[in-house]
């Protein structure tokens, strides 16, 4: 078992079963729909075209390639679009780091050889994105290699593993093909998929998005920087940004629909479900820099004559954001305004408690009233939901504090 | 007429909207390196150089709009696609070439903030390494972007040059007909004529500017739909660019050159183009002017260095990071800035040789960095559609044709 590297497998000349150098290798393949990592063809370019390599006429790989066979065996190459091409595809690319949570550019990639039977296996093990591979590369050819080895060992490498690389690709077709589904992205959390995102340029952008869970695409695409967020929604198309406006919390949906022209707001409502739609457009329908601007409609409300299991069973099923689930608000009569309980009060009383006796003064604004003095209703009470209540006491919506933080960040 | 107006309104608001790139771009570029070399054409040749404004500015609009139409159509920056397209060897070489370059552009506009200031007598030794540091402050705390519209505004200094040039009574028929035919009496076979008009194409066509336009472009996320209101913008930049080249040279020409004073070696010299316009107060219109100029593109080329470097070799790059994240982009731009003024440092530095000396170097480098230039805009795979025309490969071949044979022909005559 040993390392080799891309950059030196390529164009180092392949000698055939009798030691006479036939051609050099021109381009190393995977075939991700057999096998993730392994090394499907090496594409030598002989003098008579170029041909296909198969791992099993390998001998040894390295600076130079030994085959068991004999030259003429060699098939003629035919390019295809679902492999993936380790040089065009890979070097010099940009991939994403889902460890490192970024995005890098590849200067070399790490292959591993293992001997089995009597021929070679060739894996991707890693990408090399620091200064080893990169002196590797522009060393090359230029001092003898025994020299560029001892040089190499004593820079410390800087290498992604190969389960930690999301590899891009703008073409949806060759995307299915390379089985290319963002799963190591998807996993991190959306404000780290939201800073690796603004890292690409916007075809790529466009691909992840296209591409990962709406769920996750909706809570990343809260946490995008407003102009980036604007771009990406006017590049996918409207079913997908649909599905997508679906998922996130109905206030966020409300504020990214307002900033958009209003003939393309439409057309994505249009295709929403009707629940979801009618919640946004009556939020829509608010001053941005009020507090119904800001407010969420998905809140859990109970009756005032509910006792502690009630809220229980309101707080399971409840199918909106974290944020809100801080506070239960108690109502009476004609959906008014009564009381809150904070979640932590009825997580430590009994299942038969009165929820009116957990209740403590609440703290609720008009929905008109501007962002500003939202943000000192939360500092003066230290709240973590506001209650937004219209001229009947009626409860229409509430305010979280990370929408309080969001707006007072961006003011600056 | 309604509709007319109406969408004659809304066509204006897309143009100021996109205002920006282009507009800025060219405005820089008219930098202290461009007015020492602009000047010291026209006092050393008068109008015998100004044949080469109308094929440079044409090769400057196709130059550009190709930068700009990348930018808009890939997202990405040039150093990001040479990478990608030629590998890491090829965009090694380079940006090593781009550094040595943009360093020499770098350390004529801190010349350019020492022979301003050399009018009122105050010392290099004191102004240089002061406009160093406010200069690295500003754009290392984000402070740049509000001034960025102070240093446009004041660009308007360029327009003293057009009012001065015509007070100065130029020869108008001669300076007319030296714009459109090539006045034969200086030939090819002269080193000093040669090293000027490479340098005239230099200044007005510099490689940081192809790498700044575009990197510009992906940041103000101007897609291919917004492209249109973004190629105004980069013509009408690169127009203006040009009729104030075009009057520096005249105005230099017709104070300095019709008077025998040839060899501009000192600001004091360039001062007295603007005589006409300002009589006693030239020298402060003109320090005035060119620190301005100075201090506007010192502050963007050495950012611009830094982030085309980084972006091409896959380093760490840009100011939302920590110095500890990125600290090549921060050293590599930091040494720029430190050694650029450092250099300025020097007893006895020729100031307006080494401005001038600088766009010749932009002018040897130019043709390679177009190379890569075409051969990308003529990549279907990554331009799909927006590939060049033929018109566009015509231009462009041939400025890289005639700047390399430039360059020959100057080494050969030396």
């Amino acid at each position: 078992m040993s390392l080799v590297a891309l950059s030196e497998m390529l164009g180092a000349p392949v000698r055939d079963a009798s030691g006479a150098v036939r051609g050099r290798v021109r381009e190393i393949s995977v075939a991700p729909q057999e096998h993730p990592t392994r090394i499907a063809h090496l594409i030598v370019r002989t003098a008579d075209g170029e041909r296909f390599l198969s791992l099993t006429d390998l001998k040894s790989a390295g600076a130079t390639v030994r085959t068991t066979t004999d030259a003429s065996r060699w098939e003629r190459y035919i390019p295809s679009d679902g492999v993936l091409l380790l040089k065009r595809d890979l070097l010099d690319q940009q991939i994403i780091d889902i460890h490192g949570r970024k995005v890098v550019r590849v200067n070399d990639v790490e292959l591993e050889s293992t001997p089995v039977n009597s021929h070679l296996l060739l894996n991707i093990v890693a990408v090399d994105v620091g200064a080893r591979g990169a002196i590797r590369r522009l060393s090359k050819g230029l001092m003898p290699s025994f020299t560029l080895r001892a040089l190499l060992d004593k820079i410390p490498p800087r290498v992604i593993p190969w389960e930690y690389v999301d590899l891009i690709e703008t073409d949806p077709a060759r995307r299915v093909k390379l089985k290319i589904a963002y799963e190591g992205l998807a996993k991190l959390h959306p404000a780290d998929i939201a800073n690796i995102v603004e890292d690409l340029p916007p075809a790529e952008r466009e691909a992840v998005f296209e591409t990962i869970d709406e769920e996750v695409a909706a809570e990343t695409l809260e946490e995008l920087d407003p102009d980036i967020k604007k771009s990406v929604v006017e590049s996918l198309d409207k079913d997908r940004i649909a599905d997508i406006v679906e998922e996130m919390d109905p206030d966020a949906a409300a504020d990214l629909l307002g900033d958009l022209p209003e003939e393309r707001s439409g057309e994505i409502l249009k295709e929403m479900q009707p629940e979801e739609r009618q919640e946004v457009t009556q939020l829509l329908e608010f001053a941005e820099h009020t507090a119904a601007g800001r407010m969420t409609t998905e809140f859990i409300a109970a009756p005032e004559t509910a006792v502690v299991d009630d809220a229980i069973e309101a707080l399971k099923r409840f199918e909106g954001s974290r944020e809100a689930l801080a506070t239960v608000y108690l109502t009476g009569p004609g959906n008014r305004l009564v009381g809150s309980v904070p979640l932590v009060r009825i997580a430590i009383s009994s299942p038969g408690a009165q929820l009116s006796d957990l209740s403590e003064p609440y703290v609720a604004c008009a929905p008109d009233t501007p962002e500003d003095e939202v943000a000192a209703l939360f500092d003066k009470y230290n709240l973590i939901t506001l209650a937004v209540v219209d001229e009947h006491g009626r409860l229409t919506g509430i305010i979280t504090a990370d929408d309080v933080i969001t707006m007072l960040r961006h003011r600056h | 007429m309604d509709f007319l107006r109406k969408e004659w309104r809304s066509r204006l608001v897309l143009f100021l909207a996109v205002v920006g790139p282009g507009f800025i771009t060219a405005n820089v570029d008219n930098d202290a390196n461009g007015i020492a070399t602009y000047s010291v054409a026209g006092a050393q040749f008068g109008y015998s150089l100004l044949w080469t404004m109308i094929p440079t500015i044409v090769a400057l609009v196709v130059v550009q709009e190709m930068s700009a139409r990348m930018g808009a159509v890939t997202g990405k920056g040039l150093s990001d696609l040479i990478r990608e397209e030629f590998g890491l060897r090829t965009t090694f070489i380079l940006m090593l070439a781009l550094v040595a370059t943009n360093y020499l552009n770098i350390v004529g506009e801190f010349a350019g903030v020492a022979s301003g200031f050399e009018l009122f007598g105050i010392s290099k030794y004191i102004v240089v390494p002061l406009a160093a540091l406010i200069v690295w402050a500003m754009v290392v705390h984000g402070t740049y972007s509000s001034v960025e519209k102070i240093f446009l505004s004041a660009s308007l200094f360029y327009v003293a040059y057009v009012v001065s040039g015509v007070l100065a009574h130029p020869d108008w028929k001669a300076a007319a007909l030296s714009t459109v035919t090539r006045p034969a009496s200086i030939g090819f076979r002269n080193y000093g004529y040669l090293y000027m008009v490479i340098s005239l194409v230099g200044t007005t066509i510099a490689p940081w500017m192809q790498f700044y336009l575009q990197a510009s472009i992906v940041e103000k996320g101007v897609t291919v739909r917004q492209y249109a209101a973004s190629r105004l913008d980069v013509i009408v930049g690169c127009l203006f660019a040009g009729i104030v080249a075009w009057f520096i040279v005249v105005a230099c020409a017709a104070t300095l050159h019709t008077v025998g004073k040839y060899n501009i070696v000192t600001a004091a010299d360039a001062a007295q183009a603007l005589r006409p316009l300002a009589s006693e107060y030239a020298y402060l219109l003109f320090a005035a002017g060119l620190f301005n100029a100075s201090l506007f593109a010192a502050s963007i080329l050495p950012i611009s260095t830094a982030y085309a470097v980084c972006e091409g070799l896959g380093l760490e790059s840009g100011l939302d990071k920590r110095f500890d994240e990125a600290p090549t982009f921060y050293w590599l731009y930091t040494l720029l800035i430190v050694v650029g003024a450092g250099a300025l440092m020097l007893p006895r530095f020729p100031l307006f040789r080494v401005m001038v000396a600088s766009q010749m170097l932009n002018g040897v480098l130019l043709p390679f960095v177009l190379v890569f230039i075409v051969v990308l805009m003529n990549d279907r795979e990554l331009m799909g559609e927006h590939v060049n025309s033929r018109g566009y490969n015509i231009v462009a071949w041939a400025t890289v044709a005639v700047m390399i044979a430039l360059t020959v022909a100057m080494i050969f005559w030396r």
